[in-house]
């Protein structure tokens, strides 16, 4: 029986709430996942695995960098080392996250870590900053596993949708345009100190000078600078 | 079934780094590992997202970088004013899609 049966009266409204928070950050969502879905598609990998990134990875930027690298014929070290390098944020919203989760059943950690994803991220630590810190601890699992499957669901069926339709939608829709900008919005929020910006400007300039080098390598290169310059700013400020 | 190998193995990494701290719910990583996460974010994404964006094609270009520059703009201002994720993203898109209609016609 599942520990959440029988308190669905208490827990209805962070679960409504869930969704309809989810559902807004998901219109967002839409032109990436269908753009990317189409992209994944024509990459000279099988669309059907190149989709199975949605549920196993779950994160569009490694997602597309895994399936071109991959369809290019890049070595399984560079792919395996570029998709995790792509992922490594995942690493910091678990830090973030895991004082809010701490109280919740040890089974539900583990689903919710699955979940974990930015804009699942980005919600929940919205609602768990707020003065009440988001509620009990049934209240708070709940909202984060309402946003997080709300989430998961539809990013499989958009990206589903792109793989499914690459074939007709029409190239004067420009979908190619979304990825770059729904990126930009997720490092947007993360830029909040002179740290944050002088890693940024370090990795996308590294990265930008070094795009003549193999797939891939560009992306590792800038990540390296841009981690350790925004080390040496914070450092210092410290 | 090499790929699907390499695809579990990338997921199986992408769990794990998840996971670490959520499940175990330690709340304090390692100092040495503390002091670089927080750089990890803003230097992976703009290492993407700054050569897509102004040299789709490999190179800096006039035709391409200024109306992808110029949708980056809008997008930060609306996304600064709304706080709003569909509004920013739209927005910046629909400039974007423009100036690309009108470079598709004029070509």
């Amino acid at each position: 029986m599942s520990p959440l049966q029988g308190l669905t009266g208490s827990v209805a409204p962070s679960v409504r709430e869930g969704c309809r928070n989810s559902i807004a950050v998901i219109v967002a969502y839409i032109p990436f996942g269908l753009a990317l879905g189409a992209t994944i598609a024509s990459a000279g990998v099988h669309p059907l695995l190149a989709w199975l990134t949605s549920p196993l990875l779950f994160g569009g930027a490694a997602q597309l960098l895994a399936v071109q690298l991959l369809g290019a014929g890049a070595g399984a070290a560079v792919v395996v080392l570029g998709a995790l390098v792509v992922n490594a944020r995942m690493l910091l919203y678990s830090v973030s996250l895991a004082p809010h989760a701490s109280d919740w059943p040890g089974r539900w950690r583990w689903l919710a870590a699955y979940l974990l994803v930015d804009p699942v991220y980005a919600l929940a630590s919205a609602r768990y900053g707020r003065p009440d810190r988001g509620g009990h601890p049934r209240e708070r699992l709940a909202y984060y596993l309402a946003v997080g499957i709300t989430f998961w669901v539809a990013w499989q069926v958009l990206t589903g949708a792109g793989v499914l339709l690459a074939a007709v939608l029409p190239a004067s829709l420009h979908l190619e345009l979304a990825a770059p900008l729904t990126f930009l919005l997720l490092l947007l929020p993360m830029l909040r100190n002179r740290a944050a910006y002088a890693a940024a400007a370090a990795g996308g300039g590294t990265a930008l000078a070094a795009s003549g080098l193999p797939l891939g390598l560009g992306l590792l290169l800038g990540a390296a600078v841009g981690i350790g310059v925004g080390a040496l700013v914070g450092g210092r400020r410290a | 079934m090499r790929e699907l190998l390499i695809l579990i193995v990338i997921a199986v990494g992408t769990y794990a780094m998840r996971a670490a701290f959520l499940v175990t719910a330690r709340n304090e990583p390692p100092a040495r590992v503390a002091r670089l996460l927080p750089h990890v974010g803003p230097s992976v994404l703009a290492a993407i997202t700054l050569p897509v964006l102004l040299a789709p094609r490999g190179v800096v270009s006039v035709a391409e970088s200024v109306p992808a520059l110029l949708a980056a703009a809008a997008a930060w201002l609306l996304w600064r004013r709304t706080n709003n994720l569909p509004a920013a993203l739209f927005g910046g898109l629909a400039l974007w899609w423009s100036a690309a209609w009108v470079l598709d016609a004029a070509v």
